[in-house]
């Protein structure tokens, strides 16, 4: 009787090892742009935003700025692709990205659009991964 | 960040007010107080205030200050842990035989199983590749497959069943599932860590069977001296309530070094203390006190604080709720009743007892925590067993009154008295 549900169980986890989470992007991510890119300045301040904190769920995540606006961006993640647009805040951005790397070494390549200018391309580095806590 | 006193005593009185209006609007349609408590830090955050006054929400909530209101709620949890560990009674199991040992079985193996099960729905759309397939499922069974020990012996209490044979079964049953899903969520919680921590894993694993033979071996047959000196004085003195303190303290301290988690050893510390009755009620008087008044709806508002019910998920959300509340209720519900109906139990008692089992309360909301902490579940997923655990213990006192109506019970036990007499 106890071997029954035993069995199954071990049936649950041998079937859940082929099944394929999102890539995992939550955590903080130190950001480098090109400072000399237009719009660099206040008040598309996006690109000095040196952290990103990003909190995720599944394939939804939100990207949140500590700029003093609680700027926050709406974003999925497809794949390897990352993008994002602002959802609440004083910035009206938006973010394609791929998320590159293992795990513990994840990387972004992409680039950030501020209204009414043009894209700059950024990288980001996630930086170690702990115990996850808001 | 610098403590700012009047921010946080302000935090607290509009918590301990919210907590006490909302308990006492619950009693009034005759649900616990505690599940008043626990919606009423639900309300406190995201979910209502936050979206009905934002700015009134990040002025009293704001992310940056709730540090201190985490440490304090923290330490309240830790002696509750201890409350809950002092009022399990595993002798209580024996004289209900093969009825006892079946209902507490099936009410974990069902709904842990049909947990795992759903975790393959679940883990490629609420989860990440941070989380292992196997850490999540277990985590998703494990919390479906816990009671809420505390709410259930309220609930018994308070409708006069406590006595009765269901009533005491259902505490035995809950009993033996608190003890078996914190081990489960123990290992867990090591599994979880173990990955990403800096000490070996032989640490963790050899120190926590050295920890729990201690405990088992060497802690508990000094604690039969504190019964003692409470026989003689029939009181404890200060001197000695400060030492079970920091008894109780140091266990924790020892696993969450050992990096299973602070709660582990407060509760385990709270099941080895002495069973005598007297010893146990004060104790459990000196310490209730403070930590459900004060320091419990600290809890449920940082949990209501991290809870976002409905926010931006869409209506995938709401089917994945409704997932996961028809899953939990078909397995704990279900899987007691049918279990305590193949047990012999009449139907009407053994649906009772599966109503009872499905209790979920703020046990569910302590496990919940402590997997949001160590990333095991995400923030979606969290809120949805949030949603889950309200809504399953909600439901027990309008469908037990429904199923096993109090007039019926007060008639049977008058007709017990009658045939005695």
């Amino acid at each position: 009787m106890v071997g029954v549900p035993v069995l199954g169980l071990l049936g649950i986890l041998e079937a859940g090892r082929s099944i394929r989470a999102p890539l995992s992007v939550s955590g903080d991510w130190d950001l480098h742009s090109d400072p000399t890119a237009d719009c660099a300045n206040p008040p598309g301040s996006l690109q000095r935003q040196l952290v990103w904190s990003v909190s995720q769920s599944g394939t939804q995540a939100f990207i949140t700025l500590h700029d003093g606006y609680a700027t926050t961006l709406k974003a999925t993640i497809d794949g390897a692709t990352f993008t994002a647009k602002s959802s609440s805040g004083a910035i009206a951005a938006s973010v394609v990205a791929t998320i590159v790397g293992p795990l513990d070494q994840r990387t972004m390549k992409g680039k950030v659009t501020l209204l009414g200018c043009a894209p700059v391309a950024f990288h980001a580095v996630r930086r170690e991964l702990g115990s996850r806590s808001e | 960040m610098t403590l700012n006193l009047f921010h946080l005593v302000l935090q607290i009185a509009v918590i301990l007010v919210a907590a006490r209006l909302v308990g006492f609007l619950f009693q009034k349609i005759n649900q616990p107080q505690v599940m008043g408590e626990m919606v009423a830090g639900i309300l406190l955050g995201p979910s209502l205030l936050g979206w009905l006054a934002p700015g009134v929400s990040a002025a009293l909530f704001h992310p940056a200050s709730l540090s201190y209101l985490n440490a304090l709620s923290q330490v309240g949890l830790v002696v509750f842990m201890f409350v809950v560990g002092l009022a399990l009674n595993p002798s209580e199991l024996h004289g209900y035989g093969h009825a006892a040992v079946l209902t507490s079985h099936v009410s974990i193996v069902a709904p842990f199983c049909l947990g795992g099960l759903t975790a393959l729905y679940l883990y490629p759309r609420l989860s990440d590749d941070g989380v292992t397939f196997t850490g999540f499922a277990l985590f998703m069974g494990a919390a479906m497959s816990i009671t809420a020990f505390p709410v259930l012996a309220r609930i018994l209490s308070e409708r006069g069943l406590v006595r009765s044979r269901m009533g005491t079964l259902a505490i035995a049953c809950a009993a033996v599932d608190d003890v078996t899903g914190w081990c489960i969520l123990a290992y867990i919680v090591v599994l979880v860590r173990v990955t990403h921590a800096t000490r070996p894993a032989w640490v963790t694993i050899g120190g926590s069977i050295l920890y729990v033979l201690i405990m088992l071996f060497v802690v508990r047959r000094i604690l039969p001296a504190f019964e003692r000196e409470f026989r003689k004085r029939d009181r404890l003195t200060d001197n000695l309530i400060a030492v079970i303190v920091v008894l109780v303290l140091a266990s924790a301290l020892a696993t969450e070094w050992l990096g299973i988690h602070l709660l582990f050893g407060a509760f385990l510390m709270g099941a080895i203390m002495p069973k005598a009755p007297e010893f146990t009620r004060y104790l459990l008087h000196k310490f209730e006190s403070v930590t459900v008044v004060l320091l419990l709806p600290l809890f449920f508002a940082y949990t209501g604080l991290r809870t976002r019910i409905g926010v931006g998920g869409g209506r995938a959300i709401w089917l994945y709720s409704a997932i996961v509340i028809v899953v939990a209720i078909t397995g704990k519900l279900g899987g007691s009743m049918f279990a305590a109906r193949l047990a012999g139990m009449p139907w009407r008692e053994a649906a009772s007892l599966g109503i009872l089992m499905n209790t979920r309360g703020l046990m569910e909301l302590v496990i919940l925590n402590i997997g949001l902490d160590i990333g095991v579940i995400s923030q979606a997923m969290f809120s949805i067993m949030v949603l889950m655990a309200l809504v399953t213990t909600f439901m027990t006192t309008p469908l037990l009154e429904w199923v096993y109506p109090a007039r019926l019970f007060r008639a049977q036990v008058d007709d017990i008295q009658k045939n005695v007499a």
